[in-house]
């Protein structure tokens, strides 16, 4: 029987029909919608035990204790360390996305050799560590030709960083970036004492915050949040008031009681108008100075309400809260963490000691020195300030022929970061030990990439802000590090030994753990999220009137508006671009697309005839900043507020091209009678274009 | 449509008064929920933020100006206005604990829910989850990624719900009666000032069911009905003007709906 | 009441109505000029049935020749091996730590467990055991919530088990062809009273 045409079609058709009593369709098409739900390309979450081990987490400036969760050996989140005194579990939005950043876009995933303008070539780490030996060599022995600057305010890295220099014959050469810790340590010994100051928040019960963002971006902010907490129970009273002066109304002006909207080219002229109200309504000291400071506080009055736009009335309300309050507390710091005078800071911290509040339970404190892991390191205070470091070498007052920069970025972070960026130029050699592809890595001759938290020891010695002495030291979490990456301290003390000299320690491990047994403490317990303290110490503090007398008065300049960078913890620091995680925070008021937004309160905008949204220029010391404008009552009065920290020309796709960077535009001028660069009052003009 | 009562109401109370609007809690969120991080992030309308800080404003000029940050995580409403709505049933508030489930795959991404949702607390995925090289082995355990075309929101880290169950099983509790604190959000978690306080809102030793009755207690959007189990709390008569605490009478006072 | 689309109902019908081909079949016999359409109808049943689940269906053997029985019959549990971590979660398949306790060296004389020692416990790495209960990345099981039921009333009696089992992976879709799928999940938590929200069990 031959098959015809109509036989074959019965056949498949009833091959159709067949099929249809058989799995393949429905099976077919279930596992077609299972195999729809799981794209390749969709990537998958690990199984197996979560596991926490302990870090310290230096990402934000201060550093958190951090519980990192691990699951098959990889860190996926943290969160605080409970058992971390300081910050009692808390956690800042920055280290609360450490495990991401980890494998940032950003990171430098080997060392790096230039070869040409932006150009660079990955090299293995023992050609990387002979280039720096041999770069070094010739420079031993000769003062002046090698600098260094560090980023790092807490680490014993410092210590081996400037032992180095020191053992190399240039014991000048060590510069810090500038941060509150280096102008209020000035600060303080203008007042005639000698430390890094302290403020015990947790203990006051009237906490004046001047300029200090105290609940986001100054000092251990963690630390500051859970002591602002403890005293504002949920559903509770609130035992203690807050009260923020500063120039924008900004997180940490928030949750205060009261905002006093100060411009920031006028914090010492609210802090000495302040002092005036205090001892109109009976406040004496029996400081030396006292005649001297009593005269200055009633001359600032005078100006008070030309200088910030505020009444009188309001710092007269102020003083008495705080003459009704047991154990006040001012605080005293930059807006933006940086840049303040010494000035501004013994305008403020005078107070604490009008009031009698040194060295008292919820009052300023003095940190002593810390003791040393290794003798020959300099002593912190008496380090340069990288501003004035690069200034001299922009005019060939200082010729290092190497540089070494330490977890800083220095051609992104200082103001005038354009001039910085050109005199770095000048230095034949520079070596950037950074975790991420950053401005100055950008910029450097070598790159040597230093681990992410996770896979490194560090410590931390008075992370500033503290109350009294403290460290904390951390071991690495991952036992391998994800990218080939060395310890920058180890990298140093092997070229040191490699030069002949020798520091006394092989890695960073090792000074970390002398450091700790200097202090008297266990190093594990420490690695595990303790802490020591010391003892606080108050000390006899003079009012600075003999430095205050000296500050000039801001000349007034009627087109210009003050300057108020903004700093936000979540969107990174000098050290750190916007993680991307965090991008999310931004407000669509503050950036857009690539654009960054001025905030002006209406009657400056008003003023300077913009409105809304208009594209507008901020134009100082040569330099501009393009921004839109965005209409916020949060601003104090004849003062643009705006975002630090993008504008970045490094780093990655997130944070790359976005907004501009603000530091172009703080103008560095010279403090009368202390000799400090200076540029939180700086101000610009604003126009339309 | 009746809602369901459960025994058990996982709630929060934010206290307004100490949410410093920081955004800690928007970053652990997206940390425990695998969400990938946008190169825009400023365009609103595109990304995913299952925990939002919005904030408000008492629109007054300088010095009388003031400003509050509001924590907006899924209200896990007792009478969900997103569930009814979808065509596929790929959400549903159907388990003790109240908290308003859904199903990724089933999702078909019509968007229904979104446009029902009043608190916006509803994400749509325009695009796949694609993480920076790398950053896909810091993924988090606790929740599937998902692909374009679903719709997304906060379901109070459920997976930590299930682990919290599975502890006290392993520790002879009972799974139905957590201890305050056994159980908790990764933004609560992680809130440096403790500004959210979660717990099982009708059991009285958990620290929310005394807190959810304060007096400065206030719910968004109170008169639509909706019942969220997640309710706010702020000092500032201003702040709870904005929540339309009272909006039905326009006075403060006005006796409060509570479930 | 909600309707759902459910697998089980497919089933359900599938198996019916193959009751009712079995019947037309029968009565089928002898009509001739249906022959092509009775043929091409058996052939695509018997294509459908017997070759589509070799096809659909791609085997694979352990990286490892496990023997449960043997271990069983040094007395140890499921319990010993299958265990629940401290925080109440199930650690599954064990790993090379647990293996290592008895098997950081050859102490038998098995060659796939001088295998396993040369390979996975002396290496570090873990052994890519398969797992015949897949379930993907959108489901979250709990064990501890299941303790009370049998292991044998979900996963296959491994006791007496000297050789796995071969491992069938769906070609499409990737899973296991034991790992079980969502309507008997939510039949039987139907069945016992307990909830089929999505969050019970998608995670």
């Amino acid at each position: 029987m031959g098959l015809d045409r109509r036989g074959f079609v019965k056949f498949v058709v009833g091959g159709v029909a067949g099929t249809l009593f058989t799995p393949v369709i429905w099976q077919g098409l279930d596992d077609a919608s299972i195999w729809s739900q799981n794209w390749g390309w969709i990537p998958r979450v690990p199984k197996g035990e979560v596991k926490t081990k302990s870090a310290l987490s230096k990402l934000c400036p201060s550093g958190c204790a951090v519980k990192v969760k691990v699951i098959e050996g990889k860190p996926f989140a943290a969160v605080g360390n409970a058992a971390n005194p300081m910050s009692k579990g808390g956690v800042c939005p920055i280290c609360a996305g450490g495990a991401q950043l980890l494998y940032s876009p950003a990171r430098v995933k080997s060392p790096m050799k230039k070869v040409g303008e932006g150009k660079f070539e990955a090299i293995k780490w023992e050609d990387a560590e002979a280039l720096l030996v041999e770069k070094l060599t010739p420079l031993k022995g000769q003062e002046g030709k090698i600098a260094a600057i560090s980023g790092d305010e807490t680490g014993s890295a410092n210590e081996v960083l400037s032992a180095l220099l020191s053992g190399l014959g240039n014991a000048g050469g060590f510069a810090v970036m500038p941060g509150e810790m280096y102008t209020a340590t000035r600060g303080v010994k203008l007042m005639g004492g000698n430390g890094q100051p302290g403020f015990d928040i947790e203990g006051a019960d009237l906490v004046l915050m001047i300029g200090a963002d105290a609940l986001d971006s100054w000092g251990t902010s963690v630390a500051n949040l859970k002591a602002f907490a403890a005293s504002h129970p949920t559903g509770g009273a609130a035992t203690a008031q807050y009260i923020y002066a500063g120039p924008t109304l900004n997180n940490t002006a928030s949750v205060c009681d009261k905002w006093l909207a100060v411009p920031p080219t006028a914090t010492a002229t609210f802090s000495l108008a302040l002092a005036h109200a205090l001892i109109e309504a009976g406040a004496v000291s029996s400081a030396a100075d006292f005649a001297e400071y009593k005269a200055l506080a009633a001359k600032a009055a005078a100006g008070f309400e030309a200088a910030t736009g505020l009444k009188a009335e309001a710092l007269k309300e102020l003083a008495a809260k705080i003459k009704a309050a047991k154990a006040p507390l001012v605080v005293a710091g930059a807006s933006f963490g940086q840049g303040a005078g010494a000035l501004d800071f013994v305008a403020a911290a005078s107070l604490n000691v009008l009031l009698g509040r040194v060295g008292q339970k919820g009052g300023m404190t003095v940190l002593g020195a810390a003791p040393k892991a290794i003798a020959s390191a300099a002593d912190r205070e008496n380090a340069k300030d990288a501003a004035s470091l690069l200034a001299q070498v922009a005019t060939g007052k200082a010729a290092p022929a190497a540089l070494l920069i330490y977890e800083a970025n220095p051609a992104y972070a200082l103001p005038q970061a354009a001039e910085m960026a050109k005199a770095m130029g000048n230095i034949a050699f520079k070596v950037s030990f950074s975790t991420y592809m950053d401005e100055t890595a950008a910029l450097a001759d070598l790159i040597l990439p230093a681990p992410h938290p996770y896979e490194r020891y560090d410590d931390a010695m008075n992370p500033y802000g503290v109350a009294k002495a403290t460290y904390l030291a951390g071991k690495p979490v991952l036992k391998q590090p994800v990218l080939d990456v060395k310890d920058p301290v180890d990298v140093l003390l092997a070229a040191a030994g490699k030069l002949g000299l020798s520091l006394g320690f092989e890695t960073y491990a090792d000074v970390i753990k002398a450091k700790a047994k200097a202090l008297g403490a266990d190093f594990d317990a420490l690695a595990a999220g303790g802490i020591w303290n010391g003892e606080p110490k108050g000390g006899a503090l003079s009012l600075g009137a003999g430095a205050l007398a000296k500050a000039a008065p801001a000349a007034a300049d009627e087109k210009a508006v003050a300057l108020a960078p903004v700093t936000r913890l979540a969107y990174g620091s000098a050290t750190l671009a916007t993680p991307p995680a965090n991008l999310l925070n931004v407000r669509d008021t503050e950036l857009k697309g690539k654009d960054l937004f001025v905030q002006l309160n209406a009657a400056t905008a008003k003023k300077l005839g913009v409105a809304e949204g208009n594209k507008v220029k901020l134009s100082a010391g040569g330099a501009e900043v393009k921004a839109l404008v965005h209409v916020n009552e949060g601003v104090a009065a004849n003062t643009a507020a705006i975002l630090l920290g993008f504008g970045r020309s490094a780093w990655d796709e997130f944070t790359k091209g976005k907004g501009d960077n603000v530091y172009k535009i703080l103008t560095v001028s010279d403090e009368a009678g202390t000799g400090l660069k200076v540029w939180a009052g700086s101000t610009v003009t604003v126009a339309k274009v | 449509m009746k809602a369901k009562e459960f025994n058990i109401k996982w709630g929060m109370v934010i206290d307004l008064d100490k949410c410093t609007g920081c955004g800690a809690c928007m970053t652990a969120c997206q940390v425990e929920n695998n969400i990938a991080p946008m190169v825009d992030a400023s365009n609103k309308l595109r990304t995913l933020s299952w925990m939002l800080v919005y904030e408000l404003s008492n629109k007054k000029a300088a010095p009388d100006a003031e400003i509050a940050y509001l924590p907006r995580p899924c209200m896990q409403c007792g009478n969900p206005a997103c569930v009814p709505v979808c065509p596929v049933v790929a959400t549903d508030k159907n388990e003790e604990g109240g908290i308003v489930s859904q199903i990724y795959p089933r999702c078909i991404g019509c968007r229904y829910c979104m446009a029902a949702c009043p608190y916006h607390a509803r994400y749509f995925n325009w695009e796949d989850p694609v993480f920076p090289k790398g950053m896909e082995k810091a993924l988090s355990p606790n929740t599937s990624a998902r692909p374009r075309g679903v719709v997304e929101k906060c379901n109070f880290c459920h997976t930590r719900l299930m682990k919290a169950k599975d502890k006290a099983r392993q520790e002879g509790g009972n799974p139905e009666a957590l201890a305050d604190g056994a159980y908790m959000p990764a933004c609560v978690e992680v809130c440096p000032t403790g500004a959210i306080t979660f717990g099982d809102l009708k059991n009285p030793e958990h620290k929310v069911h005394e807190l959810a009755k304060n007096e400065n207690a206030f719910r968004l959007l109170e008169k639509l009905g909706l019942a969220p189990q997640v309710y706010y709390m702020s000092k500032r008569e201003w702040v709870r003007k904005l929540g339309d605490n009272y909006a039905a009478t326009g006075k403060a006072g006005a006796a409060k709906k509570h479930s | 009441m909600k309707t759902q689309f459910s697998v089980a109902k497919f089933d359900q019908k599938l198996q019916e109505r193959w009751g009712e081909v079995m019947e037309e079949k029968k009565q089928c016999k002898g009509c001739g000029g249906a022959l092509p359409f009775v043929i091409g109808f058996v052939a695509a049943v018997i294509a459908g049935w017997v070759l589509f689940p070799d096809l659909i269906y791609s085997k694979k053997t352990q990286p490892i020749r496990f023997s449960h029985k043997v271990h069983q019959e040094q007395g140890m549990e499921c319990s010993s091996c299958h265990t629940f971590r401290d925080d109440g979660s199930y650690a599954g398949l064990p790993t090379n730590e647990k293996c290592m306790e008895c098997h950081a060296d050859v102490v038998g004389s098995d060659p796939d467990e001088a295998k396993y020692v040369e390979q996975y416990a002396k290496t570090g790495k873990e052994v890519p055991w398969l797992v015949y209960q897949y379930q993907p990345d959108n489901v979250i099981f709990s064990h501890k919530a299941h303790e009370s039921f049998e292991c044998k009333s979900c996963h296959p009696d491994m006791s007496k088990n000297d050789t796995p089992p071969v491992y069938y992976q769906n070609r499409l879709s990737g899973y296991s062809k034991q790992t079980m799928k969502m309507w008997q999940c939510e039949r039987c938590h139907a069945e016992n009273g307990v909830s089929n929200a999505c969050h019970v069990c998608h995670k």
